[in-house]
């Protein structure tokens, strides 16, 4: 399951990692593709526009090749040069017989008005009555070259007045009319054509188009906080020196819009004049939105698949782990065997307990009967001194038989858990008293000296016999191993919530290895070949110890001094009278 | 071209004699030759080797350049029209340069297989003869009678050009083309003899013809 859900998680990020590239790149495409048609669609109108002026340049350098237009020139005779121009422009004036306009709103290849320059680039004045079209003479005097006609065609662009105060945008080709015999510039004629289709909107898309002229943007149908915005961004454009060829964003009226800038006249002589396109972007935005959406989409698509291979490859690999999950209760089988085996083991470990302890019991029988024989044989008539102290011996004996029976039914019975002990507060000083009187009846205790450091009152948690009894063990082996006019020190204080009780004792140190061996039953210390004991008794005491929370420590044996510890917990009012088992 | 000129002279020449004989008798002999220092052959680069006259800076000339010599004086006019003719030959005016005395008709016969429409804006004669083909009839032809030059030109063929020097006197001659020419028939008296290199060119000496002497008169 964890496995299932790391797995998601991961799909899931990768997926939209995915997603999100995916949607960059698919959207940064589109926006390519978009400004690659809008430049290609750029192209298109730039190339068709070019074909028109190629035709009309075509048409304008027949027309400079008339002979009569070069009589009139070459021959001095300007006085026949505009009559001569009606004629030989008549097919490419955009008038009808009356000198009127035929088709004024197309931008066609058709003439509206056309002039003469002489030799200088001046105007060559119309004398009436002529058909070289009407012209306001502010849009006349704007004719005029700076310079001599140079031998290629000028291209200009003239926003002119018309008679009712609106203006117009003309183009206006200046084409040199060139010696047939020396190839110089004699003339120019110029071609007044009408551009307002330069300035109307497009058909398709809301594109829109218009003239940069004279620092003046001319654009049809555009509002005034339009045309300024766009006017200030192509005027920041062109403040470098080429406006940018992939065009610039700008907002109007809240819509972005791609701007692009072309100068219509190359190297003229007249002033640049620029071709602006502003597209809509918002086609771009739609296009985009809706490229987000199908990545989306599919980014969906993809992760739910992503998600069902997931949980398919997290069964896969979770397989093992629920194998290794019945592995796991397979051993837990088996440790349930080894507990059972356990369990037996300790059964029978209580069985054996319990035999020892029955054994112990049974034992105990015997020998107070052979010692009440024993004792009654002592004491019955006839016996000599000799014996009676032969007897008494052995009666010593059977009090040492049923001493060691006692401690071993006693350990059998805490090896089998048997043991319960009351805890009990027991005032410790009592028994220690007691333990030292019981030291000073025994016949080799006269030799020792006693030193004592106990506190009245101490009182530990337990079983007062128990307790007494490791005291007694304690003391007795402080006899037992201690050395002639040896010493014998018994000091108790409570520390903590223990009460710490240490007896020590003059005498052989126990050896390194015997040290840690001093706690196992039966086991003797090497030295005390020659001392009575079975070796029960410092194991005896430490299990006593330790059942009643405490233990039983050597604290040294080093030199000529022997110290044990024994610690008892201190005894807490409240738990006075809390039976433990 | 050659034949033409060769045309030109005897026919100048043969107005000449007719002149001389109606106005002072017969004194035959006198005559004047020379050389006229042509112009270096223009080495203006032209759109077709058709072209037969060329112009530099308003300048009308033949090319390549030959010059009129002309006897400038008082004469009487002639008792005959005298006529001349200017071909429209493959597509080029022959001759390049026509001297014609004034009054003289000139005929503009169209040797082509195609329409020709010979015009002219030049002031001493404007006339535009129209289209015409090879066989119309009568053959177009002007009177040219105002001295001066005249360019022809053809409204079809943009290139096609000529002149027409009309000259108020029946002696004059073309060069040939290293500049020598040969003026003969000429009246005794003092005259101006002047040499009419292109539109812009006109030189011209001072001199007194004597009876039975070739005179010998150089342009350089």
């Amino acid at each position: 399951m964890r496995v299932l859900v790391a797995m998601m998680l991961v799909i899931t990020a990768l997926t939209t990692t995915v997603i999100v590239l995916a949607e960059r790149t698919l959207t940064r495409r589109v926006e390519e593709q978009l400004q690659q048609s809008f430049l290609s669609e750029l192209a298109n109108v730039h190339r068709s526009q070019e074909l028109r002026q190629a035709a009309l340049l075509e048409r304008v350098r027949t027309l400079v090749r008339r002979a009569r237009i070069h009589a009139a020139i070459e021959d001095d005779a300007l006085d026949l040069l505009y009559p001569s121009a009606k004629d030989e422009l008549r097919d490419v004036m955009d008038l009808d017989r009356d000198g009127a306009p035929a088709h004024p709103a197309v931008y066609s290849l058709r003439a509206q008005f056309y002039r003469f320059l002489d030799r200088n680039g001046k105007l060559i004045p119309v004398l009436p009555p002529h058909g070289a079209g009407e012209l306001a003479p502010v849009d006349e005097s704007r004719l005029p070259l700076p310079q001599p006609p140079a031998s290629a065609v000028q291209i200009g662009y003239l926003q002119r007045q018309e008679a009712d105060g609106s203006s117009s945008i003309a183009e206006i080709i200046a084409a040199p009319i060139t010696s047939f015999e020396h190839g110089t510039v004699i003339a120019a004629l110029v071609l007044g054509f009408d551009a307002s289709a330069l300035v109307e909107p497009m058909a398709e898309e809301e594109l829109r188009r218009g003239i940069w002229l004279d620092d003046t943007l001319h654009m049809d149908a555009i509002g005034t906080a339009q045309r300024s915005a766009l006017s200030a961004a192509i005027r920041h454009g062109l403040g470098a020196d080429t406006f940018p060829e992939g065009g610039i964003r700008q907002t109007l009226a809240g819509e972005p819009h791609l701007v692009f800038v072309k100068q219509l006249n190359p190297g003229s002589l007249y002033p640049p004049a620029y071709d602006v396109y502003v597209y809509p972007l918002a086609p771009l935005v739609a296009q985009k939105s809706r490229v987000r959406w199908k990545v989306i989409g599919v980014g969906c698509l993809l992760l739910t698949v992503g998600l069902t291979i997931s949980h398919y490859l997290s069964r896969r690999l979770t397989l093992p782990v629920e194998r290794l999950a019945d592995d796991s209760v397979q051993n837990r089988l088996q440790r349930e065997k080894a507990e059972a085996a356990l369990q037996s083991t300790h059964a029978e470990l209580q069985r054996a307990a319990r035999f020892s302890a029955d054994a112990s019991h049974q034992l105990k029988t015997p020998v107070a009967v052979l010692r009440a024989g024993l004792e009654e044989l002592r004491s019955s008539d006839g016996i000599s001194p000799e014996t009676a102290d032969e007897i008494g011996a052995l009666i010593h004996q059977t009090y040492r038989l049923s001493s060691v029976i006692e401690d071993l039914l006693l350990l059998s019975r805490m090896d089998a858990g048997r043991l319960e002990l009351t805890f009990r507060p027991v005032d410790v000083s009592q028994i220690i008293d007691a333990a030292l009187d019981d030291l000073g009846a025994q016949p080799d205790a006269d030799s020792l000296t006693v030193a004592t450091d106990y506190a009245r009152g101490l009182s530990v948690s337990g079983e007062k016999k128990y307790i007494a009894l490791i005291l007694q063990n304690l003391l007795d082996n402080a006899r037992k191993y201690n050395r002639p006019g040896g010493r014998i020190e018994l000091s108790a204080h409570q520390e903590g919530d223990e009460i710490r009780i240490r007896i020590g004792n003059n005498g052989h140190a126990i050896s390194g290895e015997g040290q840690s061996h001093i706690f196992e039953r039966f086991h003797r210390a090497a030295m005390g070949e020659n001392i009575p004991g079975y070796g029960l008794g410092l194991n005896l005491a430490r299990e006593l110890a330790r059942l009643h929370h405490g233990d039983l420590l050597l604290l040294r044996s080093a030199g000529d001094w022997t110290e044990f510890e024994v610690r008892f917990r201190a005894a807490q009012p409240s738990s006075a009278s809390v039976p433990h088992t | 071209m050659a034949l033409c000129s060769h045309f030109i002279s005897i026919k100048a020449l043969l107005v000449s004699a007719v002149a001389l004989l109606a106005s002072s008798g017969l004194q035959a002999g006198i005559a004047v030759e020379g050389r006229v220092t042509l112009p270096q052959t223009r080495t203006v680069a032209v759109p077709t080797q058709r072209y037969e006259i060329v112009a530099k800076g308003g300048t009308l000339a033949v090319n390549p350049p030959l010059a009129v010599v002309y006897l400038e004086g008082r004469f009487a006019p002639p008792a005959t029209q005298p006529t001349a003719r200017m071909e429209q030959k493959n597509l080029i005016f022959s001759p390049a340069i026509l001297p014609i005395r004034v009054g003289t008709r000139v005929e503009f016969p169209n040797l082509d297989d195609t329409y020709h429409n010979i015009f002219s804006y030049s002031s001493p004669k404007r006339f535009d003869l129209g289209r015409y083909r090879p066989d119309e009839r009568p053959i177009p032809s002007q009177v040219f009678d105002v001295p001066g030059l005249i360019t022809l030109r053809c409204d079809i063929h943009e290139h096609m050009r000529a002149l027409i020097l009309v000259l108020d006197t029946p002696h004059f001659v073309l060069t040939d083309e290293t500049g020598r020419f040969r003026l003969e028939g000429l009246p005794a008296g003092k005259y101006v003899i002047k040499a009419w290199l292109d539109s812009r060119t006109l030189r011209e000496q001072p001199i007194e013809l004597v009876d039975g002497n070739v005179h010998r008169v150089d342009f350089p």
